[in-house]
């Protein structure tokens, strides 16, 4: 937590503009009682039996089936929004469970899962080890694969392997063994992390969705290793047959990186506009200085500043604040930091590539060494931030 | 129970994919507490979309809340409300409502008021939402008469440790100046001396210094004073150059990107050491010096964004850095020109040390120059 210090007084500085950016709040004043005056947000399912299934745990605080149904419920949401005030909720609904030795295993792995959403990495992987350190026979492959995304995100490959590893001995062969090719990927041995991904591919008793999954690890392979028109493919293929958010936001990256912001824009344009598309929106409208271009920079400004507030908004939000200082801003100095603190938590090569790219954007020789010193001990081998560095 | 364990492990892959963070505003709530003279007042916002899953808001459950919803239900947001918030030593009574509009949706407006009168910051309980959302947040502002605002966050699930409002204030130096008394200063030396492209634009300016240009090509002067008082003029020119510059981009009154500036910073230094082997300026040296000097000052003004330069204190931190800067260059010069000096009369120092040294400038200066364009890395600094 280095940055901390040197992060404090622009947090001041952030309050200060959030006391100029809550005057900019206007008065409600209804005149009919048939007005609506808010939307509330979309619920998962039935919002009916949502109420009922809260009212329900209210009851009995203690139901564990009970209280897991609806912190899955809000964790799928703060998913689908973005918005971590569900996280929040799905941590309430849990929190009957204050002591972590009598904690139901499921219960504890939720809670694993919750951490994970809101970046406590290491309190994630904490959960995950003293669940699986719990005695019993029962294999449990999720906290393993749990564990090994948990590692990987934090850049400890070596870590992530042995989980990789554990999640075969605890009986599923698929989710290893593309586990560990994600890992050989990362380390830069590509050829090894194809041939991998060809073979589980290759099985076509893959539902769709696991086949779109392997599609996009396959496609951020390509991406790292350099070669645009095969990432492109796959990424294609991958949205094919399963558009999910996270795979395309990876494909606007790519677009953007490839210098193709009016096709990212194209790609972005039906999204739900959560921060993360916001921010790319944002970006690609400015490299391709589309028309819409000063409204969504605009809006993402103001986000900014109201997440600001918070100090710990900058754990939360680093990256992509670091990225709308580079991209947007033209501000390599605070990107700079941005990402510095960003990398403090969460390592994936997107978060070296914004590290790289704003100690390049920032010409200083110790921040471009620092940069290249990490990269090199976590192990990644990425073409795009081995060009640059 | 083999394919649902496949569902869910796919469901797993798919959301920890990677972490991307699909941020979104957090739940806060506002408040802002006015100490006057004879009472305090509170104005607490709080979303409509959080009072709602405490308290079942939307009645009909058709996911909008309508005016009539809201006022039928206010009692109850009060009734929860005010037991959540405690400021040590004020008994809060509520004396108006509102609604709000801001950013991130519609919020209530409470309007309390008490008769205690705040000398200072007082200690906020608060436990708003606390058995809903653990990740919410209160953003107090405080205003004390006649004191600085003091802002402070709130946290519902720390009520044993209630936080005191002037956590972090807005106007106390010690919590902004991270580098200490001079500190400012430090930095601007530290700049100077670690920004090897204005060194080596200042030593391309100092090379021929210590000789003369005549017909014949550079002679070496005959007295340090024949020296000195050109490297005078030189670095005058480029200290008040740079100095206006900087200020200028320090107010923000200019503002030039710096993909602009860090190639020109180079361009400079190829012009300088190509004008010292053939002259190449029609005008005398501490003219070009000056008009190069303004492009560096931005090149200073790049740090400044880095440093957080207080807002309070904006004026001395800037002249501090400045000095410091000037501090910096003044040791170089005297170290570099004494070491000139000393050289100037060895054979060939025109041939040798002018020549070659420029000649290195330019092959580093054009190094730079396509670096800073072309984004690459070609040098180890």
């Amino acid at each position: 937590m280095r940055f901390v210090p040197r992060l404090l007084p622009r947090f001041i500085a952030a309050l200060v503009c959030a006391a100029a950016v809550a005057t900019q709040a206007a008065p409600i004043t209804p005149t009919r009682d048939d007005e609506v005056i808010e939307t509330l947000p979309a619920v998962t399912g039935n919002r009916a039996e949502a109420r009922r299934l809260r009212q329900q745990l209210a009851q009995t605080p203690r139901d564990a089936s009970l209280a897991l149904a609806l912190a899955r419920r809000y964790l799928d949401q703060a998913h689908e929004s973005g918005d971590p005030r569900f996280a929040g909720m799905a941590i309430s609904a849990i929190e009957a469970w204050r002591d972590d030795a009598t904690m139901p295993d499921d219960v504890l792995l939720m809670r694993a899962n919750l951490q994970q959403y809101l970046h406590e990495f290491d309190a994630a992987a904490a959960s995950l080890q003293r669940l699986l350190a719990r005695p019993g026979a029962t294999p449990r492959p999720q906290a393993w694969l749990t564990l090994a995304t948990v590692r990987r995100v934090q850049g400890r490959y070596a870590d992530s392997d042995a989980a990789c590893r554990q999640v075969a001995s605890a009986g599923s062969a698929l989710h290893a063994n593309a586990c560990l090719a994600e890992n050989a990927a990362l380390r830069g041995d590509v050829d090894r992390a194809r041939a991998a991904f060809a073979a589980l591919l290759g099985d076509a008793r893959q539902p769709a969705a696991t086949r779109a999954w392997l599609t996009t690890s396959l496609a951020e392979l390509e991406q790292r290793a350099g070669r645009a028109s095969a990432a492109d493919l796959a990424f294609q293929a991958a949205l094919k047959l399963d558009p999910d958010p996270y795979t395309t936001l990876a494909y606007a990256d790519f677009l953007i990186e490839q210098k193709r912001p009016a096709q990212a824009l194209t790609v972005l344009k039906d999204q739900t506009r959560s921060d993360a598309v916001l921010l790319r929106l944002a970006i690609a409208a400015t490299q391709a200085r589309a028309p819409s271009a000063a409204a969504d920079v605009a809006e993402m400004r103001e986000r900014i500043a109201l997440a600001n507030e918070r100090p710990d908004a900058k754990v939360f939000h680093g990256r992509e604040q670091a990225m709308f200082a580079l991209a947007v801003d033209g501000d390599p100095a605070l990107a700079l930091e941005l990402a510095r603190g960003n990398v403090a938590q969460q390592r994936e090569p997107l978060d070296l590539f914004v590290l790289a790219q704003a100690a390049r954007a920032s010409r200083q020789p110790a921040a471009i060494d620092a940069a290249k010193r990490l990269t090199g001990e976590i192990g990644l081998v990425d073409q795009r931030i081995k060009a640059i560095l | 129970m083999k394919a649902l364990l496949t569902r869910w492990l796919v469901c797993v892959g798919l959301l920890l994919l990677g972490g991307l963070a699909q941020a979104h505003k957090a739940s806060d709530s506002y408040l802002q507490v006015d100490a006057g003279a004879k009472g305090t007042t509170v104005r607490w916002d709080i979303a409509l979309r959080d009072l709602d899953p405490a308290l079942d808001l939307d009645a009909n459950e058709d996911g909008k809340l309508t005016w009539g919803e809201v006022k039928t239900a206010w009692p109850r947001i009060e009734a929860y409300a005010l037991p959540r918030l405690k400021i040590d030593g004020c008994a809060l009574r509520s004396t108006g409502r509102a609604l709000e509009r801001r950013n991130d949706g519609a919020y209530a407006v409470l309007m309390l008021a008490s008769d205690c009168v705040l000398k200072s910051a007082p200690v906020i309980t608060y436990s708003l939402f606390r058995e809903v959302d653990p990740t919410h947040r209160g953003i107090a502002k405080v205003q004390l008469t006649g004191q600085p605002l003091a802002l402070s966050m709130l946290d519902p699930s720390r009520i044993a440790a209630a936080p005191a409002a002037g956590a972090a204030s807005a106007s106390e130096p010690e919590h902004i100046a991270p580098t200490g008394a001079w500190g400012f200063l430090r930095e601007g030396i530290r700049h100077i001396l670690t920004g090897y492209d204005h060194v080596l634009f200042l030593l391309c300016l100092l090379l021929p210094s210590v000789m003369r240009r005549t017909t014949e090509g550079w002679r070496p002067v005959e007295k340090l004073s024949q020296a000195v008082w050109p490297i005078i003029g030189i670095v005058s020119a480029f200290t008040v150059a740079h100095s206006i510059t900087l200020g200028l981009a320090a107010l923000k009154l200019v503002s030039l990107p710096p993909s602009f500036i860090e190639p020109a910073i180079a361009a400079t230094i190829i012009l300088a050491a190509l004008d010292n082997v053939w002259p190449i300026f029609p005008v005398p040296r501490v003219v070009v010096t000056f008009c190069f000097g303004l492009i560096h000052g931005f090149g200073f003004a790049g740090v400044l964004g880095e440093l957080n330069l207080p807002p309070g204190e904006f004026a001395w931190a800037l002249l501090q850095f400045n000095v410091g800067l000037e501090l910096g260059q003044l040791m170089i010069v005297v170290c570099v020109t004494a070491l000139l000096f000393m050289l100037r009369d060895r054979p060939h120092y025109g041939s040798r040390v002018i020549r070659a040294g420029s000649y290195a400038a330019i092959l580093v200066g054009v190094l730079w120059l396509i670096e800073r364009t072309a984004n690459v890395s070609l040098m180890p600094f």
